[in-house]
């Protein structure tokens, strides 16, 4: 397995946990109220999130440095390209149904977290597409 | 998944120039070695460009290399 597609692994796994986690501790309503608890949970991710990322990816290169430093071909640029283009289709759809939950009595905050879900399933797309990509070779 | 109908001799043009490896070809054409393994195997088409400095490694044409609807020689 390439440093590449490990790397895909680490950010597939580590989104869907850390986003997991934080949307535990987001009430599911049309009318949330974002308090400190929220807050805490959201720079609490995030941390635990960067933390996640750079331990891994470094533990990986440590292992395989040649592989690490080795740049993107042009096989790497067209699954990167292809996994960013799903993720923008899935983050536009599902942000602009975030958006429209005003319509609906939504207030900011439900807005605010929906484009938040937005953006973290659209990562998972975008980093699921390119394990599925290096799995099947192109 | 149904294989792209570019075929190709990498394999057995490695085999001829002394048992090259994936890696050491993946070095000389600029692709990674999990690349070359890709197009090797047929998942993966390479670009022109790369194609033809494949061919180029191999001291061939590119049509010795890489051929379009036929199975591998």
């Amino acid at each position: 397995m390439s440093f590449r597609e490990k790397s895909a692994w680490i950010s597939l796994v580590s989104i869907g946990f850390v986003g997991f986690v934080f949307f535990l501790h987001v009430p599911w309503t049309l009318t949330p109220v974002p308090g400190p608890d929220t807050a805490r949970a959201l720079l609490g991710c995030l941390v635990a999130l960067v933390v996640i990322e750079i331990v891994a990816h470094a533990v990986v290169a440590i292992r395989a440095p040649l592989d690490a430093q080795a740049p993107k071909d042009e096989r790497d640029l067209l699954i990167e390209l292809r996994a960013i283009r799903r993720a923008a289709y899935v983050y536009a759809a599902l942000s602009m149904s975030a958006v429209s939950l005003l319509h609906l009595g939504a207030n900011g905050g439900a807005v605010g977290y929906g484009v938040l879900l937005a953006l973290v399933l659209a990562e998972l797309v975008n980093y699921g597409s390119r394990v599925l990509s290096y799995r099947r070779g192109r | 998944m149904a294989k792209t109908r570019i075929t190709n001799s990498i394999r057995r043009l490695r085999f001829e120039h002394g048992e090259m490896t994936q890696q050491e070809l993946a070095e000389r054409v600029g692709l990674t070695r999990q690349t070359i393994n890709a197009v090797e195997l047929g998942k993966y088409s390479p670009s022109l460009e790369a194609a033809f400095r494949i061919a180029e490694v191999f001291g061939v044409s590119l049509t010795e290399v890489f051929r379009y609807g036929e199975e591998e020689r």
